[in-house]
């Protein structure tokens, strides 16, 4: 009775665990790629039959891939290609015992090559895939393809309001809020709003400590809601729309990220920068920005965009977006990312 | 001033501490009941079973101004459980608990309860998981996910049945937090809903006689 108890347990618990590959025009299956002390999310979802694939990487550290997935972009993207979302290691629904030790950017790019390697397993050698980078996930696609022989495994890079050098981000962050702050005191918009910022930017001038680059950032957030021509996204409400449907673990979301936001990773993520090796990049990249993101300020957009080797480059700014242009500017950037993919498969 | 004082005080607590209530210990009452819940975290089903060995059983009679209060039934439970419930695309989680159950049933038959103690984990993720070794080799891991320390703690409210009636069961709807740890070298929260019932195994009528009873004037 007890060996068929167990067996019962077994049978039930590696048949949730059993191999499913979908070649279909709608697909959405889950598997996990085990690396260093983790075992990490990635969910396939949309048309895998058109054999290329968009990879989201997505920010924070610590953000879930589980935010990016909306219905918005499944109905526009996802109709046409396969959208794989991962959830980097302490993050989303990954999982794992006592892996903070392995939290560091050399051990998350990686994870990325070995999520990579197991897609091409799974959907052919052959596939298309194109990485698309949103903010910290930009640090990650930057490296990612600064790795000799890296960007040979991609067909293309999306650079979405990335950070490939966080020193130079902070500046330009300060740079832009005053820029901005500025501005919009001399029209008299949300001068109170504005003041504080404005004093901050000014007695804090450079060689920012990881605290000042918190600080800059809290403003460079809070900074979008004072830009009346930005359409605002309440963050909460987004997760609690998509937290039943997505079947999000929110508290597992919750652990990994206080957790992630709050390790000695970020001490080595303020002094981190790929800019001096972007030259070896020659594959296709698209950079989306928005006008008024003020955490990833343009400018280090441009910076990226000027010092990559790549002949075949564009970079498009959406005029109503902040640093979520996904969110912001939806049909702005499926419409870009669609004919980006749709040139370079 | 100080001694009267005092001397009130101490008189109020005597009061309190004996007149006011008077218990008896029923060791006879010793049982043990099976327990079978739908062991859910909003939309996540599961299930658990487990059962409670009963240590400590006092019937107790709250008075108020010297009069009649409530009574009370107060009992002390160990109970072992086998609990498990599906995240899809997350984790299947089966987990053992070794619980310290404090219940006090009104003779009402309203039940309120509180349960903590370890546990533990073993979770089965939610999918193929894929180990990919230094040369690119590919492979599948069976069964693939990971061993927790946890601990519970819950409270909730149900109906006892054999107070009024001659049914041996018992309804339950109590709310756990699990915590699982190291879980990404943190520490995992989860609520989870349990609803069931409880079935004590030769259990007769459970109304308590005006005899077991003592009340202190």
């Amino acid at each position: 009775m007890k060996k068929v108890f167990f067996l019962s347990l077994l049978l039930l618990f590696s048949g949730c665990q059993k191999e499913k590959i979908t070649i279909s025009g709608n697909v959405s299956e889950a598997f996990y790629v085990d690396n260093a002390g983790a075992s990490m999310r990635v969910l396939v979802q949309g048309n895998t039959a058109s054999k290329t694939f968009i990879l989201f990487i997505h920010g924070g550290p610590g953000v879930s891939s589980y935010f990016y997935d909306t219905k918005y972009i499944s109905q526009n993207i996802g109709d046409k290609y396969g959208i794989v979302y991962w959830d980097q290691r302490n993050a989303g629904a990954s999982q794992g015992t006592s892996n903070g030790g392995n939290l560091h950017l050399d051990q998350m790019v990686e994870d990325l090559k070995k999520v990579i390697e197991v897609l091409k397993f799974r959907y052919g050698q052959d596939m298309s895939l194109f990485l698309l980078g949103h903010s910290f996930g930009g640090l990650i696609v930057a490296d990612f393809i600064t790795r000799p022989g890296y960007q040979n495994m991609i067909k293309g890079l999306i650079d979405v309001d990335g950070s490939h050098n966080y020193p130079l981000n902070d500046t330009l962050t300060r740079q832009a809020l005053l820029t901005e702050g500025n501005y919009q005191v001399s029209q008299n918009r949300n001068v109170n709003d504005w003041r504080p910022i404005i004093s901050y930017c000014n007695a804090h001038q450079g060689n920012f400590s990881l605290e000042e680059s918190q600080q800059l950032e809290t403003y460079a957030t809070v900074a979008e809601n004072y830009i009346d021509s930005i359409k605002h996204i309440n963050m909460l409400n987004l997760v609690l729309k998509y937290s039943i449907p997505n079947e999000i673990p929110l508290t597992a979301v919750l652990c990994n990220l206080l957790y992630t936001e709050d390790s000695n990773f970020n001490k080595e993520l303020a002094v981190t920068q790929f800019s001096t090796s972007l030259n070896i990049v020659t594959i296709p990249v698209l950079v989306l920005w928005g006008k008024f993101d003020f955490t990833c300020p343009q400018a280090l957009g441009e910076d990226f965009y000027n010092r990559i080797s790549s002949t075949d480059k564009s970079m498009v700014i959406s005029p109503k977006s902040g640093h979520n242009i996904i969110f912001q500017d939806k049909k702005f950037f499926c419409d870009n990312v669609n004919e980006f993919v749709l040139n370079h498969k | 001033m100080l001694k009267p004082g005092t001397f009130i005080l101490a008189l109020l607590y005597c009061t309190l501490c004996q007149a006011q209530y008077d218990s008896i210990s029923v060791p006879s009452g010793r049982h043990f009941n099976l327990k079978l819940s739908y062991n859910s975290s909003l939309i996540y089903p599961g299930m658990s079973t487990g059962v409670e060995y009963s240590l400590n059983h006092i019937n107790e009679r709250v008075l108020k101004n010297q009069k009649p209060g409530r009574d009370y039934k107060k009992e002390r439970f160990i109970s072992g459980n086998l609990n498990w419930y599906h995240h899809p695309y997350f984790h299947d989680n089966l987990y053992l608990t070794a619980e310290w159950v404090m219940r006090r049933t009104r003779f009402t038959g309203f039940i309120s309860e509180f349960s903590a103690g370890p546990g533990f984990s073993r979770t089965f993720l939610g999918g193929t998981t894929y180990k990919v070794d230094d040369a690119g080799n590919i492979s599948v891991i069976k069964l693939a996910g990971y061993n927790y320390a946890l601990i519970t703690i819950g409270g909730g409210f149900g109906y006892d049945f054999s107070m009024k009636k001659q049914l041996p069961f018992s309804t339950v709807a109590k709310m756990n937090l699990i915590s699982m740890f190291p879980y990404n070298s943190t520490i995992y929260f989860r609520p989870v809903l349990e609803i069931g019932i409880r079935y004590t195994p030769g259990k007769s009528k459970n109304k308590v006689s005006k005899q077991s009873v003592t009340i202190s004037k």
